[in-house]
């Protein structure tokens, strides 16, 4: 078991993390700080997918289905009913991203293997086609929905700006996060890696392995709708590429690059990403898609654990020495 | 009755595009048990390379077809050797590795055409209209069918009748028995993945009469292709025959009455054949 | 009441009928063996009385009632529990977490989904116990992949039990074991209380004979004979069927 030591030095760099994500935006241009909510919003989607794909194993096609429901519900709510309220628009956003995963799960888990990846990938771009064609899903003239405005909090006093935003962003990503990581070590998100690592065992001790693979689908849907609430808010505007397999993409490549399967990984996946996404539009944005693509199969091919997983080894490597030199000082 | 027939025979053409298109797909898949996700975007290689030899440089069709075919080929051939064999028995890897060139392809065919798109083109001698009863039908159409029935039964006779299709369903049954046996595996493969290729490219060439040619064909005809594997069925020639000519014929007379909604035609067809028969109209019941 | 009864129990596999029409029933706190040549349609019968694979025909009754059409799971929470044939475990996990897992398999919170695993004491204690018990207390944050192959099927076998099953499923259990590691494992069904019946494939037939009160001896899916040992020893039919394979 852990000693107190050990715990102690666990918790260590999330507190410093969260520190650091705290102060951030006291030292940082508005452009920096709107590539931080970035980060958040996208770790956040990226750690909903590894839900699915990195615990549970199920190859998904479509993830931002559910993230650009999210955020089409924050637009459609603002451009035909006039909401700006926040605590009335967002949960529901949740909400209706759940939904379609509890839609789309059910259709979808019907078939496994290779024929889950292809009818992920077909429900999503069915969305897709959905914002594409359909009139009453985008603004007058227009692909997708203009002029999202950053959410009424209804606190007297304040008005929200870039920065307030960020703050929202970064509570709501802790809590996500907590719940994220506490979910993963309860006895459901453990039987999701026994899923993963062999259904057929865990049939026979009693689990009822379709309702498990439901219920993260479900999750995972759900953790991405938020990331696509708040997504909507920053990017003041949505259209179907959000829905469709181009950002359905994204999480997978953050996942894999950051560890796939560990729970941090996804967020230095998110770093990595929207890091190498920023330089690259400064030096040569049009060859972004490639860079991308080949950044992604380079990790597969040579740092499959992920460069997440990398960088915890070393940390681990870091950790155990200090806390052997200091055991050796009192000896 | 002239109507039926000319959107009949619409949608027959296009199901044959979307044919060749699943078959390429289905021949890797159903033999080597890899989701090629870069179909599409070797598909859209086919179409760049075919367009600069048959248009930009003036050349027949038939040169066209052909080099569009070997470019996209060879692309093929690059992927599977030099990247795909090393992820055997990992098929989640090696779908995402695929779909990564899905982005890397597209990436530089627009680096390479630029981003305009091109205007459909065919043969100059398919360029015109047979008379057919009392109306007037493009040649091309009926070349594009052709095509497909002659590519169709090449594509049956390779996988049920020759050697190759009989080392490569072996070989996937139990790969060291096959090695052992002196069959070169590998080589089998490689000639299979490059086949694949080929013909996504010369379907390129070929459909570039029907979707045209830029740079979103990548993801464009691998939903196609994917929706029609779901119809039919994953692993078999006449799955994709079947679901191609289906999905097709819907989609021509979809368009002819309801034009708006000619694109739900497909999906709500993919999720009623999901609910009824998930592995697909002729798909192994799982 | 019985423990099981199978009725008719048949099960195709296009032209080939792996099981045929096979029925028996077993008695609560019987020990029965299944013994017979490779491919005689041992393994098929346990999946079928598992669930892992439905019958093309006949039915099923555990305890009375028809689980004929009833998943696997829920027979695992009716009371079955199973040795496979080929190591079941999660090979990539540490043992104390296979144990963790197996435990939860059929208790209500297994579906919680906020509190770490860990703090469910009862289960957690019962785990410590278990292992305890297998002699992998001390292993128990290897990957179960690290353990020897004894070992493994200990913890198998072990786990099966801790599930305190009615029913046994034993699929070849001494497979791949030491004289030593197959006394313990003849030890440890010996020892069973008498309220759990056990149902057991294997080829070492001088383990059967010492653990087994009745042998049912299949052959090409079909009962050839079905009694107690001595019986099945001076059947001349068993004796045609086994010519060769005598340990």
């Amino acid at each position: 078991m852990e000693t107190k030591r050990e715990a102690t030095m666990n918790v260590v760099p999330y507190v410093i993390g969260i520190l650091i994500l705290l102060i951030i935006p006291l030292f940082l241009s508005t452009y920096w700080v709107g590539l931080m909510i970035r980060f958040l919003i996208f770790a956040l989607f990226a750690m909903s997918y590894n839900i699915v794909f990195g615990y549970t194993g199920l190859l998904s096609l479509g993830h931002a289905a559910f993230f650009g429901t999210g955020g089409y519900v924050i637009a459609l709510l603002h451009l035909h009913y006039n909401v700006s309220l926040f605590w009335i628009s967002a949960p529901f956003g949740v909400l209706v991203a759940a939904f379609i995963a509890a839609l789309f799960g059910l259709i979808a888990l019907r078939v496994s293997g290779i024929y889950f990846l292809l009818v992920t990938f077909a429900l999503g771009e069915m969305l897709y086609s959905l914002a594409w064609n359909v009139k009453w899903l985008n603004s007058r003239g227009m692909q997708g929905i203009t002029g999202i405005p950053l959410p009424d909090l209804a606190i007297p006093g304040l008005t929200i700006d870039r920065t307030w935003y960020y703050y929202l962003v970064l509570v709501l990503f802790i809590i996500s996060f907590v719940l994220l990581n506490r979910f993963v070590r309860s006895p459901l998100g453990v039987g999701l890696v026994g899923i993963r690592e062999d259904e057929s065992r865990m049939k026979a001790v009693g689990y009822n392995t379709w309702l498990y693979k439901y219920i993260a689908f479900v999750i995972s849907g759900a953790f991405a709708g938020i990331a696509g609430v708040l997504f909507s808010y920053y990017n003041y505007f949505v259209s179907p590429k959000h829905l469709g397999i181009a950002t359905s993409f994204l999480p997978m490549v953050m996942a894999i690059m950051g560890g796939l399967g560990t729970f941090l990984g996804p967020v230095i996946g998110a770093l990595v990403l929207v890091f190498v996404e920023n330089l690259a539009s400064i030096v040569s944005p049009q060859r972004w898609p490639l860079i991308l693509g080949g950044l992604f199969v380079v990790t597969i091919i040579f740092a499959r654990q992920g460069i997440g997983v990398y960088l915890w080894d070393l940390f681990t490597k870091v950790r155990q020495h200090f806390a052997g030199a200091k055991s050796r000082e009192i000896v | 009755m002239r109507w039926f027939i000319i959107n009949m025979l619409n949608g027959v053409s296009y199901g044959m595009v979307l044919f060749l298109i699943a078959s390429g797909m289905s021949i890797v898949l159903g033999a080597m048990g890899i989701t090629n996700l870069a179909h599409g975007a070797i598909y859209m290689v086919g179409a760049y390379v075919g367009w600069t030899i048959a248009v930009k440089w003036g050349a027949t069709f038939g040169l066209g077809l052909l080099v569009g075919g070997f470019f996209a080929g060879l692309v093929g051939l690059v992927i599977e050797r030099g990247l795909l064999r090393h992820l055997y028995k990992q098929p989640n890897e090696q779908v995402l590795l695929t779909f990564g060139f899905v982005y890397i392809l597209s990436n530089l065919c627009l680096w390479v055409w630029g981003g305009y798109s091109r205007a459909p083109f065919t043969a100059g001698f398919l360029d015109s209209s047979l008379e057919m009863f009392d109306f007037a039908y493009p040649k091309a159409r009926l070349g594009i069918i052709l095509i497909g029935l002659l590519l169709g039964a090449g594509l049956w006779w390779l996988q049920d009748k020759t050697r190759l299709g009989a080392i490569v369903r072996a070989g996937m049954d139990d790969k060291e028995t096959t090695m052992a046996l002196g069959i070169n595996l590998e080589r089998a493969f490689a000639i299979l993945f490059f086949i694949s290729s080929f013909i996504a490219g010369a379907t390129g060439v070929i459909g570039a009469q029907l979707t045209g040619v830029d740079t979103e064909l990548g993801m464009s005809v691998l939903l196609l292709g994917l929706i029609v594997i779901i119809v039919g069925g994953v692993g078999s020639i006449q799955g994709a025959l079947l679901g191609g000519i289906l999905i097709g014929v819907l989609d021509a007379f979809g368009r002819a009455v309801f034009p708006q909604f000619a694109m739900f035609i497909m999906y709500v067809t993919m999720i009623v054949v999901l609910i009824f028969r998930p592995t697909g109209l002729l798909g192994r019941k799982i | 009441m019985q423990a099981l009864k199978v009725e008719r129990l048949s099960k195709q596999f296009g032209g080939v009928s792996a099981v045929n029409r096979v029925s028996f029933s077993v008695e609560v706190g019987e020990r029965l063996a299944i013994i017979g040549p490779n491919g005689a349609g041992k393994t098929t019968l346990f999946n079928l009385i598992n669930g892992q694979l439905s019958c093309t025909e006949g039915r099923i009754y555990f305890y009375g009632q028809d689980v004929t059409s009833l998943p696997t799971h829920s027979r695992a929470h009716l009371g079955q529990a199973r040795a496979f044939q080929i190591i079941s475990l999660w090979q990539k996990l540490t043992v104390l977490d296979n144990a963790m897992l197996t435990l939860h398999g059929t208790k209500p919170h297994r579906f919680r989904m906020l509190r770490p695993t860990k703090d469910f004491k009862e289960i957690f204690n019962q785990a410590v116990e278990t292992l305890r018990t297998l002699d992998l207390w001390e292993k128990r944050d290897e990957p179960v992949k690290n353990l020897a192959y004894g070992e493994k099927r200990r913890l198998e076998i072990g786990l099966s039990l801790a599930m305190q099953p009615k029913l046994l499923l034993l699929d070849e259990p001494s497979a791949g074991l030491s004289k030593e590691e197959g006394s313990d494992v003849i030890a440890l069904i010996k020892n069973l209380k008498s309220d759990i019946t056990v149902l057991m494939v294997d080829h070492d037939m001088d383990m059967i004979f010492e653990v087994a009160d009745r042998i049912i001896v299949l052959h090409y899916g079909q009962i050839i004979s079905d009694g107690t040992p001595e019986m099945i020893q001076r059947d001349q039919r068993v004796r045609e069927i086994y010519m060769g394979i005598e340990r």
